[in-house]
């Protein structure tokens, strides 16, 4: 773990460089095994029976979770969408969870969290064009056309706070692990590291997933509604 | 050699002024947990959503003190003015 981002390959695509980072390859590893345990999940999925057992009742709780919570947040007509953020919701958790193994999270780097901010914000708005069409757009024009580069303003605020917002959380604690690991010698780094990832990585990251999904959540209600 | 000090002992005191919006931060937060504890003692049935708002109450005011962090980590690790003082001393 380190406090910057390592670049491990650059390719050459049409005269313009590529960089693979280090927050690449992590992502890439986290949607390995999310993917095989995806798919895990629909082989079982032929075999499910009407009294749940075992990995049958785990898959069923932890949707109907997250289904009665974007059911809670979203109201009826707009539960369609939730596919979508529980996949965001499972892929911040577990690069949260994963950089308690010593994998830098993806969520430290901006790249990671601004494409999460900007899906939210492309969906807020066409979700807002879909459900409102005329009356969303006119709500840049409120309460007067003078108010327009005001409200453009606000609204393009938005996927910068929600991005800034995780970074800012998981690099903190991706810094002070590092200061721990490089300023204290040997002996104090079995044990006590597991107390600050349990706390930076584990407590942080799961707190800090909720309210992404949340806001997320927040602003595509506020464009329908 | 002089020039190049004077810039970075500046971005250390302004990463330093950069973090002193964690007080503001902590008393606004402080305010919302107070009062959410208030209003949970004060109405039990309704601690649960008490507690999500309080939250997300929480996650808005702690934008401020995470612009001032990002702003204290670029001043200390990704100064774009040494770079700068870098080209014009040649």
């Amino acid at each position: 773990m380190g406090l910057e981002v390592k670049n491990y390959w650059v390719l050459q695509v049409a005269g313009r460089e590529i960089w693979i980072t280090e927050t690449i390859v992590n992502t890439w590893i986290i949607m390995l095994v999310l993917i095989v345990l995806a798919m895990i999940a629909r082989i079982k999925l032929r075999s499910f029976k009407d009294i749940p057992t075992g990995f049958q009742n785990a898959i069923e709780a932890i949707v109907e979770t997250f289904d009665a919570f974007a059911l809670d947040s979203l109201g009826e007509k707009l539960t369609y969408i939730s596919p979508w953020f529980f996949m965001v919701f499972i892929f911040i958790l577990s690069c949260s969870l994963f950089s308690v193994f010593g994998l830098r999270a993806p969520t430290a780097d901006w790249a990671t969290t601004f494409a999460f901010a900007l899906a939210t914000f492309i969906l807020m708005l066409f979700m807002g064009i879909r459900h409102r069409e005329g009356s969303y757009l006119k709500s840049f024009i409120e309460p007067h056309p003078i108010f327009f580069p005001l409200n453009l303003l606000g609204e393009l605020s938005k996927p910068v706070s929600l991005s800034f917002r995780l970074f800012g959380n998981m690099l903190s604690g991706t810094i002070i692990l590092t200061l721990y690991y490089a300023l204290t010698p040997l002996f104090v780094q079995i044990g006590v590291p597991a107390l600050l990832h349990a706390f930076f990585d584990v407590l942080f990251g799961a707190l800090q997933t909720y309210i992404f999904v949340v806001i997320s959540l927040m602003y595509v209600r506020g464009a329908v509604d | 050699m002089l020039e190049l000090a004077i810039v970075i002992s500046v971005a250390h005191i302004a990463a330093a002024i950069a973090l002193l919006n964690g007080i503001t931060t902590t008393f606004g937060q402080a305010k919302i947990c107070a009062q959410a504890i208030e209003s949970m003692a004060r109405q039990p049935e309704a601690a649960d959503s008490i507690r999500s708002a309080m939250f997300i109450g929480l996650a808005m005011g702690e934008t401020s003190g995470i612009y001032g962090l990002l702003i204290a980590i670029i001043m200390l690790f990704a100064n774009p003015l040494i770079d700068i003082l870098l080209t014009y001393l040649g």
